[in-house]
Formats: C-alpha cells, sequence, structure tokens
C-alpha cells in the first residue's frame, strides 16, 4: 500500500547547525505517529519541512505519492511556485502549539477561512461545514466569539475544526498541547483521540505522553536531528531497544 | 485566644484615612490662578474684538479656506497611504534593490522639511522641466504636451508635496504594522494553502490595518494642520485667507483666531473619525 507520508532520508542545516540528519520514516494511510524526543531534537522541524513551512537541505519528502515543495528534473529538484506549493498544502492540515487562530475573525469565520478563501467555496455552504465542525470539537456554541474569548483548549479545538474543514489528507499537530494546562489539554487530545478512531492520518510531535501512549499507533524518538527508536507504540513504552529511551522514559516517569 | 479575637475586632472598627495630598493642591491652585491672571490680562487690553471674531468666523472665504484645507489634507492623506502601502511592502519584500529605493526615499522624504518640498515642486519643478510630455509607444505625437507652470498649479504642488512627505511617514508606520502581525498568523494562512497573495488580503493587511489606525489618525490631524504650509505656495486655504485679510484690514488677532478656531474643528472632526474606526475595527 502507497505511504500517506513518507519522508525519505531528509537532512536541514541552519548554516553549520545540523537541525535535522538523514531522517526517513513512512505513515500508512490511517496510521498515527508520535514524535517524541527532547527539545530541538527536530521534531518540530521535520513537520515544517512535511508542508514546506520549512525547506528541507537534502532528500525528499512524499505525501500521498505527490513529491512536497519540489519538481523533479533530469538535473535536480526544482523549487514549486508559490501557487504550486499552496495548492499542495491544501490537503495537509496543520496544528500549531500556540493555536494560531486568526484573532481578527471568530471561530466560525477561522473554521471558513480555508474553504472560502482557499477553495473558493460559497459562504453558505462554508458555513455549514464550519458549524458542523465546531459541533464536533464541541464547540457548536462558540462560532461567534473571538479567538481572545476562548481558553487555551477552546482554541486549539477551533485550530483542529479550521484544519479539517480542507479535508485533509494528512493532519500534522505540532506539540498541540504543550502550551495547555493539563485540564484543558486532556480536552484537545479526547478530540485528537477521536479523529484518530475515524482514520485520519496523523503525524504528532509531542512531549505529551497520553498522547504517544493512547492515541499514537507507533512512535519515532528522535535526538539531535536523527532517528533513535522507531516502532509500536506499546512496544515502546513496555521496552524501548534503546538506551537513550530508556533514559528519556524513566525521567518522564519520575514525574 | 480571646485576646486575638478582640484585637482583630478593634482593627477593623477603626476606619482607614488616607494620606491628604496638600502639595499637589496647592500646585494645582498655583497653576489656575497663573491661567486666571493670563486670561484676565488679555480682557483688560481687548486683544480680541468678539463682534469681529465672530463676523468673520463663519465668512463665505474662510469657509472656502477651511474647505479647501480639508480637501488638500483628505486627498494627501489617502494618496500618502497609498504610497506609504507601496514603499512598506518594498522595505518589507527581501529584494535588496527595492528595499534600497524604499529606504532612499524614505530618508529623503522624512528628511527634508515640508517647506522645502512644497516650494520645491512649485518653483524649483517648472525651472527644471518647462513642458510635460507624455509619449505613448507607436504614436508619432505626443499624447500630452503642456508647459509645467500649466500643470503645477498651487493646488497640484501643494498636494504632491504633502502625499510625498507624507508617504514617508506613512509607510514607517504600515511597515510597523506588518511586522507587528504575529509570524504564526502568517504560518496558519500558509498552512490552510493560501498563496503570499491571499496571506496579505486576509490576515496582515485586516490585522496589521488595525494597528495602524491610531497612529493614521495622528498623522491626518497632523496632516490638516500642515496645509498651512500650503499658504507659501499661494494656494488658497484657511491660513492664506486669513493672512490675506488681516493684511489689508489689520484685525491679527481676530483672524487667526479664526483660523485657529477652524483648525481645532477639523482636528475633533479627524478625531471623531479615528475613535470610530478604532470602534468599528477594534483590535483583538
Amino acid at each position: 500500500m502507497k505511504a500517506a507520508v513518507s519522508v525519505m532520508d531528509i537532512s536541514k542545516a541552519w548554516g553549520t547547525y545540523a537541525a535535522l540528519t538523514n531522517v526517513s520514516f513512512d505513515v500508512a494511510p490511517g496510521e498515527v505517529v508520535a514524535l517524541l524526543g527532547p527539545s530541538g531534537a527536530g521534531k518540530s522541524t521535520i513537520l515544517r519541512c512535511v508542508n514546506h513551512l520549512d525547506t528541507i537541505t537534502a532528500g525528499r519528502i512524499y505525501v500521498h505519492g505527490s513529491l512536497i515543495g519540489y519538481s523533479e528534473r533530469s538535473d535536480g529538484l526544482y523549487e514549486l511556485s508559490d501557487v504550486e506549493i499552496s495548492r499542495q498544502r491544501q490537503s495537509i492540515g496543520m496544528v500549531f502549539q500556540s493555536f494560531n487562530l486568526f484573532r481578527h475573525l471568530t471561530a466560525l469565520q477561522n473554521v471558513m477561512s480555508g474553504p472560502v478563501h482557499v477553495l473558493n467555496m460559497p459562504k453558505d455552504k462554508a458555513r455549514q461545514i464550519a458549524l458542523n465542525l465546531l459541533e464536533k470539537v464541541g464547540l457548536g456554541q462558540k462560532g461567534d466569539s473571538y479567538p481572545s474569548q476562548l481558553s487555551g483548549g477552546q482554541q486549539q479545538r477551533v485550530a483542529i475544526a479550521r484544519a479539517l474543514a480542507m479535508s485533509p489528507k494528512v493532519m500534522l499537530l505540532d506539540e498541540p498541547t504543550s502550551a495547555l494546562d493539563p485540564e484543558l489539554a486532556q480536552e484537545v487530545v479526547v478530540t485528537i483521540k477521536a479523529l484518530a478512531e475515524e482514520g485520519q492520518t496523523m503525524l504528532i510531535a509531542t512531549h505529551d505522553m497520553g498522547i504517544a501512549r493512547d492515541v499514537a499507533d507507533r512512535v519515532i524518538f528522535m535526538e539531535s536531528g536523527r532517528i533513535v527508536e522507531d516502532g509500536p507504540s506499546n512496544e515502546f513504552f513496555a521496552s524501548p531497544r534503546s538506551d537513550r529511551a530508556k533514559q528519556f522514559l524513566s525521567r518522564i516517569s519520575a514525574h | 485566644m480571646t485576646m486575638v479575637t478582640s484585637h482583630i475586632a478593634t482593627a477593623s472598627e477603626l476606619p482607614i484615612i488616607h494620606r491628604r495630598r496638600w502639595g499637589s493642591w496647592l500646585l494645582g491652585a498655583a497653576a489656575l490662578l497663573l491661567v486666571a491672571t493670563i486670561v484676565a490680562a488679555g480682557i483688560q487690553a481687548r486683544i480680541l474684538d468678539l463682534p469681529v471674531f465672530l463676523d468673520y468666523l463663519f465668512s463665505p472665504l474662510i469657509l472656502t479656506g477651511a474647505l479647501n484645507a480639508i480637501v488638500l489634507g483628505t486627498l494627501a492623506l489617502l494618496i500618502a497611504t497609498a504610497i506609504g502601502f507601496v514603499a512598506a511592502l518594498m522595505r518589507v519584500s527581501g529584494n535588496l534593490i527595492l528595499v534600497a529605493l524604499s529606504s532612499t526615499y524614505v530618508y529623503l522624504f522624512r528628511g527634508t522639511p515640508m517647506l522645502i518640498q512644497l516650494i520645491f515642486w512649485f518653483n524649483a519643478v517648472p525651472i527644471m522641466f518647462k513642458t510635460i510630455t507624455i509619449w505613448l509607444p507607436f504614436m508619432d505625437a505626443p499624447l500630452v504636451s503642456m508647459p509645467t507652470t500649466a500643470v503645477v498649479t498651487p493646488f497640484i504642488a501643494a498636494l504632491a508635496g504633502l502625499s510625498l512627505a507624507e508617504g514617508a511617514y506613512m509607510s514607517e508606520i504600515i511597515r510597523g504594522g506588518i511586522l507587528a502581525v504575529d509570524q504564526g498568523q502568517r504560518a496558519a494562512a500558509r498552512a490552510l494553502g493560501m498563496t503570499q497573495k491571499k496571506v496579505l488580503q486576509q490576515v496582515v493587511i485586516p490585522q496589521a490595518g488595525r494597528i495602524i489606525i491610531p497612529a493614521a489618525g495622528n498623522q491626518y490631524i497632523m496632516l490638516l494642520k500642515s496645509t498651512s504650509l500650503a499658504s507659501a505656495v499661494g494656494y488658497l486655504e484657511l491660513l492664506r485667507i486669513a493672512t490675506d485679510i488681516y493684511s489689508s484690514n489689520f484685525r491679527v488677532v481676530e483672524l487667526l483666531a479664526v483660523a485657529a478656531i477652524w483648525y481645532l474643528v477639523m482636528t475633533a472632526f479627524a478625531t471623531a473619525l479615528q475613535t470610530t474606526l478604532e470602534k468599528l475595527f477594534p483590535q483583538r
């Protein structure tokens, strides 16, 4: 079966600093993969490369068979135009640590923004989709609220609805619960778990062991821009193979 | 135990007495006295002849001057905003040539007095270019060809001078507004699949717009008052008309007061406009 996301031997450097070094992995359709590891391991950078918000210095990334950000010619990979890259991003949803809801728009307008301004969908139809999605994330009553009037957990659920409004084939979640207190984080985890059960393909960079253990099918453990360990989530938590992962898990469970 | 309870009871019964700020009261009284003295001296000296003042306040000439000032100031603000927007986009474009051009424009037009720029447009440009000629490709004769003095009227010179000088200030204000929009907002818009143009239209401009409204309102007020500089190139705005009148009847104080009153009215109008816009487009 064709992979939903195929990361092939990518590297990324900022000057002499290697953010990612020869990273490769596949995500199968419907699979939920958690990227774990200490801060600075390169988890978020991978996500930002998958939708070409950051550019890679080597390797290639495919999402559902299409090469992201470049067109391949005999003598090299040529970066695509703004319009072409934007079209690729339409089927890749992204959720950010700091929510990044458009703060001049209401929750409903935020969710409608993709369908209306990117897909040129009629507003009535977009509104219906947005209302359904807000209902789905448990915020049916909050459509007219501005982001500043919502709690962090609510904002993040609106942000998830905004990404879902584009019916993405793949969702990238960049530390979706890191900016939230444990109680608010829990409501976001519940939302993400419901998506996983519906078969949404997700790649989640996280520090939240609840997500990695209970939601993810697979864990990729990283350090210093390299993959240290890659395996089923239950195996990773029950018996991590690498010493580094053992150390990481023992420090977390000490809390 | 009883000791403590009674102690607390006594503590809450006693009223709290705030410290009187005698010093600031005295200072306020002294300031009022000073103002009263100046006003009384002014009235005693009869510097302002009230009937004459009221006569000119609503005279058609003065009202025309005020209207001309509003037209000039408002048009100049609109043009300056357009120029400033383009210059600001050039400045944040990251394109070295565009950045250099935009920075040079801001430096030159913000760095020289507005008055010099106005006089330059009116007096120097017609000397430098005797005729204005516009050629279109594939045409044997020019589309437009006329003496520069016929094109550069006092109004055009004043409008060009004020717009270009103000455009430099507006470009810095707009650039500040654009930079104040959080990078995360742009990243979210691009992640949805918006092109750079859409990101600008749907996210950056609406948010930067709200940020720049107070500063733009401030510039509008400054510009309405700066229209008085156009008196130097003979444009019949408020100050020019007031000075023309008092140079024949010597009612200097009354006419300057009349002009000042109308500038205050314009400023009140601009302030109200700014407040309304801020309420319509609040920063969230």
